[in-house]
């Protein structure tokens, strides 16, 4: 199977917003008040996703580009978060809301804090007509984000019949109406095309690795969006000078050389990116670095001696899997959430 | 920012718990971690923790210390071991923490052959915190200082006397305790009973104007009251001590364990339930960190075989906290000064 897409294809990036792209808090009431009143200016990207996001949306590239936010915040909030996207330069094509003011008006309290219905809807119904189409989708872990973009790629690549896609829906306890909507999408779409080339994952809550293993390697669970970019480039979806613009803007933002290279380390001890792969790159980056200044030339230091450190793993990258359980992954997700609520568990063990 | 070398070949679960207390402090803590060990053991084992990758590096080591080895030629038995690659990567970074729950005479030989020692110090100490019954300093700290606690079986009264300047620098920074008091392990507070290295040392130590304040020569049973804040000994005596004092808390608890299994006694054991509690925090190890190394340059922190991750991240912390204090540098000055000090002519 060929993993990265063919050219010529129309190039769509799925993003969430919260904690994928800007950081924020809803831990709280008191933090989701505090987020529901903040002004666009106030808003924080994550370090590294706009410089990553406008590489993806490259003016030359853009044609060939599409990008769609989905997003769990309410629609009320449309104005403010379109002014906070058209300040760090993005314009996306389609940007979805929650209806949230709707849900609760209608009784749809399930519907207010859970996100399969509302995400897997959203995300099938923007699909609906598209032909020649390479997805790459952003999420992260405080959701289910793993879970939601894995079943939907799965539905699009035909792997999840109507009998499993129903029962994955019962038991994810959805409305009636969403589920009607869901079942009549996936009528349209099953088999449609294997869209779905990478999903990732920001490990906002710094989950543990395995918890995304079930998904095979699809799904890539990233630190910070250098690790994105350097899968990217792997994948020739961005070149050496956008990796440079990502470095920098961390850079910026405090990542020190010792940081950016553990997180390359990272990649190559789980096999996402192979030795080779990172001494193609550093020879790509020496030929933009006469331009640049100290952080690429300590960077392709680094990488070189991760390298060298590296020399003798030979991990084998992760399998892309036909198969996943994925009633299984929402049972132990959901009996994780119970044991911290009722236990205090922590989440994350 | 520090970063702490950490070796993930010894401690609980084979060093598993190492691993886990790497992971939680670079979650917790402001610091870089460097994971010492096999790495593919390392890599899958990380897969199941929380942890943050940018904060954590992993450096391959994996030669087995060998048995039956001189602890001076473990350099050479074994030079890829996860103690002397660690130690390499302390000595190469000058903000560098190393812990270790290896054996002890294996890391403090390794650490004398790769680290520098500071000016004037030629042997090293380990330092064992214990609880008294007094507390100290503006924090209320209930620990006082043992050392040597092993680094140094043989040793003079030049030895003691360095040992006695390093604890009270090191007790003076960690504890906050302006002018630590410090006294020398004998057996009774007579001198003339004493043996040879250590009446030398009490006579250069009394009446001198030092940094710390000399309490004299201290018994055994005084160690615990917490009359000093600071014991020295040498590191024969300094293990039996320390390994005594861990074996009746031990045993204390054994015993209480022992009485809550009887019937008749359950009921009392239970209503001091509250009390036996913090008894066991109290005289519990793990949540004392480990043993530092002193008159070397860099921190060396020595946490015991079977640590468990409660043990490491307190090390950490630890060590963490002597970077942050300048400890280090603090117990080179002590160390100068009181060489000085006790280069002028004896008082009458």
């Amino acid at each position: 199977m060929s993993d990265w897409m063919g050219s010529g294809h129309l190039l769509h990036l799925r993003w969430d917003l919260d904690k994928t792209y800007l950081r924020t808090d809803f831990d709280s009431l008191k933090d989701l008040i505090k987020t529901y009143r903040q002004k666009a200016e106030d808003k924080v990207a994550i370090v590294g996703a706009r410089s990553l996001m406008q590489a993806l949306l490259d003016p030359h590239e853009r044609r060939k580009r599409r990008v769609t936010f989905i997003s769990g915040s309410p629609t009320q909030m449309r104005a403010v978060l379109t002014r906070k996207l058209r300040l760090d330069g993005i314009e996306p094509d389609l940007f979805i809301l929650k209806p949230n003011l709707s849900n609760i008006i209608s009784g749809r309290v399930r519907s207010i804090r859970g996100q399969v219905g509302y995400k897997l809807g959203a995300l099938m119904r923007s699909y609906v007509g598209a032909t020649d189409l390479d997805e790459l989708l952003f999420g992260d872990d405080a959701e289910q984000d793993a879970f939601i973009y894995s079943l939907y790629a799965d539905i699009l690549a035909g792997r999840v019949d109507a009998v499993q896609l129903a029962s994955i829906l019962g038991a994810c306890k959805l409305y009636r109406a969403e589920v009607d909507e869901v079942m009549s999408l996936h009528g349209r779409l099953f088999n449609t095309g294997d869209a779905v080339r990478r999903i990732f994952i920001h490990l906002e809550a710094r989950s543990p690795l395995d918890r995304f293993a079930p998904y095979g390697a699809r799904v890539v669970p990233v630190y910070n969006y250098l690790q994105a970019a350097l899968v990217l480039h792997q994948g020739e979806v961005l070149r050496a000078r956008d990796i440079v613009s990502v470095l920098e803007a961390m850079s910026v933002a405090g990542y020190t050389p010792a940081r950016l290279a553990n997180s390359v380390q990272d990649l190559v001890r789980r096999g996402v990116v192979a030795v080779a792969d990172l001494e193609r790159l550093a020879g790509e980056l020496a030929a933009v670095e006469t331009t640049r200044g100290r952080t690429v030339s300590t960077f392709i230091q680094r990488l070189r001696s991760t390298v060298a450190d590296l020399h003798h793993v030979r991990r084998k990258s992760p399998e892309w899997l036909t198969e996943i359980n994925y009633l299984g992954l929402y049972h132990s997700a959901r009996f994780r959430r119970t044991r911290h609520r009722f236990l205090g568990i922590p989440l994350l063990d | 920012m520090s970063t702490i070398v950490i070796d993930t070949c010894a401690g609980e679960d084979q060093g598993r718990e190492a691993l886990a207390a790497a992971a939680i402090a670079s979650l917790d803590l402001d610091v870089q971690m460097v994971v010492v060990g096999d790495e593919d053991e390392i890599t899958s084992a990380l897969d199941g923790l929380a942890h943050d990758a940018e904060r954590l590096r992993v450096v391959h080591a994996a030669d087995p210390l060998p048995e039956n080895v001189d602890p001076r030629d473990i350099r050479q038995a074994a030079p890829r071991s996860s103690i002397a690659v660690g130690l390499e990567l302390t000595a190469r970074d000058p903000d560098a923490i190393f812990v270790s729950a290896g054996q002890p005479a294996a890391i403090v030989s390794l650490a004398l052959q790769t680290l520098g020692r500071l000016p004037g110090v030629d042997r090293a100490a380990l330092a064992a915190v214990y609880p008294t019954l007094r507390h100290r300093g503006p924090n209320d700290d209930p620990f006082a200082l043992l050392l040597d606690v092993g680094a140094t079986i043989e040793c003079t009264s030049e030895h003691l006397l360095r040992f006695a300047a390093m604890g009270a620098a090191y007790a003076s920074k960690i504890s906050s305790v302006e002018r630590p008091r410090v006294g020398l392990l004998a057996n009774g507070n007579n001198p003339a009973n004493a043996p040879l290295r250590v009446r030398e040392a009490h006579h250069s130590l009394r009446g001198r104007d030092l940094p710390f304040e000399y309490i004299g020569l201290m018994r055994g049973d005084q160690v615990t009251h917490g009359e000093a804040d600071v014991i020295v000994t040498d590191g024969f005596s300094g293990d039996v001590l320390v390994r005594t004092l861990e074996g009746v808390a031990a045993t204390a608890d054994a015993l209480i364990r022992r009485a809550e299994a009887r019937f008749k006694w359950r009921l009392g054991v239970q209503m001091l339930g509250g009390g036996i509690a913090k008894l066991r925090e109290f005289t519990d190890w793990e949540n004392y960190g480990g043993a530092p190394l002193l008159g070397l340059d860099r921190p060396v922190i020595v946490t015991q075989a079977n640590s468990g991750s409660r043990a490491f991240v307190n090390a950490i912390r630890l060590g963490a906290k002597m970077q942050r204090l300048g400890v280090i540098s603090a117990v080179a000055e002590a160390v100068m000064t009181s060489t000085a000090a006790l280069g002028e002519e004896e008082p009458s």
